[in-house]
């Protein structure tokens, strides 16, 4: 066996420390690397920042714990836009494995903006159905959540006051990290009901849903942690996004040299094969 | 009994997809009464799906532990947790927190659920890591095209490669935007209309498999 092969054959443990080193490394000692801000991003961002005072602003946080950091971020620094705007926010999820997470977001985003619950915002947390869920709210928001995730009766609510359907919302942002998400939101809200969409996702599932910014479908796109550090820096309160971009530069160099240096020694193997007429 | 069977699903599926079809186009207050009360149905009846869902898995892991089959001890964690969790939520009528407060429910959840969904999650890292250096090679031409798109867009989407080379964050909103945005697109064209031919099959009673198998 010689020294390519060996190389090829590593011992994977190695290269899980490497990845573990390129993580932990830049955590400890941030560079803080000026982050560009993409157009996608910047479409959430001006449309929230162009909205009047008292605007009705629905995040659908639809994501379970495993996505939470690449969109707990980008809910953060969503209500915190939004709250600071003096918006009217209304949280749910459509993940039931989510609930507790997306009450926690609004919460803390809304007690450290000093907003009150039923004035100011409302958590209505999951209901089933999902599609069927999204037609409801936009035939009647009442008969989807008679109550909010605490029990007050939705009608009660001043934050509600003139919201009636989805007819009524101005913008919904879903922060999906799959199916029920952005595209459950399109197809079964935004396409009959006529809000303004716009999306955040994981960094795995951007890709797919481009052609729905392309074709305006949604009006800007929030991909991954990315996304998120870029929303940070556009809101001007860099958080927990902007901190993880150093560790993901650094991850993502390393797996680019290990992608090199696998074809490098598969390139000097085929070689040396052809070279003893062994290639197969 | 065939018709209750075959027959009436059959029937109800049709009627109710040409009443849906045309109801999409139907702004009349009555049409959308009508939207409104099937989908609170629907919602009722996702819940019960729920249930289903949850007697499903009990009743595949009793199997599994009647049987002693290879892993049942796992099938017990799994009867523990999901006692347990369903025992906690009940006893504080599903809530996380009261008045800015845990509950018991909330503890299971932030300190069981979120680290373990997480950690399952952080694994993919090194597994990803360690699966591009194996098998990542440009062994033909598409796997090197391949190759360099993704290379390309893993430093256009990270400061420290817009740092280094400045072009590929540009290259890569345009792999994106345009050569990924219009494969996808036709992907999606492709699928929309296999659901649209599918629908109208179930519809007009062509696709049977959903009323699933046993007797006529």
């Amino acid at each position: 066996m010689n020294f390519a092969e060996k190389m090829l054959q590593i011992d994977r443990r190695i290269i899980f420390v490497l990845i573990g080193i390129c993580t932990l490394i830049p955590l400890l000692y941030p560079v803080g690397l000026a982050i560009k801000v993409s157009s996608e991003v910047r479409g959430v961002y001006d449309y929230i920042e162009a909205l009047p005072e008292g605007s009705v602003f629905l995040l659908s946080l639809d994501f379970d714990p495993a996505s939470k950091p690449e969109l707990y971020p980008q809910a953060i620094a969503l209500m915190r836009h939004a709250f600071k705007k003096n918006l009217r926010v209304i949280g749910m999820t459509l993940w039931v494995s989510g609930t507790g997470m997306a009450d926690q977001v609004v919460t803390q985003v809304a007690n450290e903006m000093g907003k009150v619950s039923g004035k100011d915002y409302v958590f209505l947390g999951w209901s089933p159905g999902v599609s069927s869920l999204i037609i409801t709210m936009g035939q009647d928001l009442y008969k989807a959540f008679p109550s909010d995730y605490y029990g007050h009766p939705t009608k009660e609510l001043p934050v509600l006051n003139g919201v009636q359907t989805l007819r009524d919302v101005n913008y919904v942002v879903s922060l999906a990290a799959g199916t029920a998400g952005i595209e459950s939101w399109y197809v079964f809200g935004k396409d009959k009901y006529r809000f303004e969409l716009g999306g955040g996702c994981t960094g795995v599932i951007a890709p797919g849903l481009y052609p729905l910014l392309r074709s305006g479908q949604i009006n800007g796109l929030i991909g991954g942690l990315r996304g998120a550090a870029e929303y940070e820096v556009l809101i001007g309160q860099k958080g927990r996004a902007v901190a993880g971009m150093d560790a993901q530069s650094a991850t993502h160099f390393a797996i680019i040299g290990l992608v090199i240096l696998c074809n490098l020694f598969y390139f000097s193997l085929r070689t040396s094969r052809s070279r003893t007429g062994q290639l197969s | 009994m065939t018709f209750l069977r075959r027959q009436l699903p059959l029937l109800m599926t049709f009627v109710m997809g040409i009443i849906f079809i045309a109801q999409y186009y139907v702004p009349h207050p009555v049409s959308e009464d009508l939207l409104t009360t099937v989908s609170k149905w629907l919602q009722i009846i996702g819940g019960f799906a729920l249930i289903l869902g949850v007697t499903s898995l009990f009743h595949q892991h009793a199997v599994k532990i009647r049987r002693k089959e290879p892993g049942w001890g796992y099938s017990f964690v799994l009867y523990a947790g999901m006692l347990g969790t369903i025992a906690v939520g009940l006893w504080v009528n599903g809530k996380e927190s009261v008045n800015g407060g845990m509950t018991a429910f909330g503890w299971v959840y932030s300190y069981t659920m979120v680290p373990l969904q997480g950690t399952m999650f952080a694994i993919l890292a090194f597994f990803i890591a360690s699966a591009a250096y194996r098998s990542f090679r440009a062994r033909s031409r598409e796997a090197a095209v391949l190759l360099i798109a993704a290379i390309i867009v893993m430093m256009g989407r990270v400061p420290l490669g817009e740092y280094l080379v400045p072009i590929t964050g540009d290259i890569t909103q345009w792999i994106l935007n345009v050569l990924n945005a219009s494969v996808r697109r036709a992907i999606l064209i492709g699928v929309s209309l296999g659901a649209v031919a599918l629908s109208l099959k179930i519809i007009f009673g062509v696709e049977r498999s959903y009323l699933g198998g046993g007797k006529e």
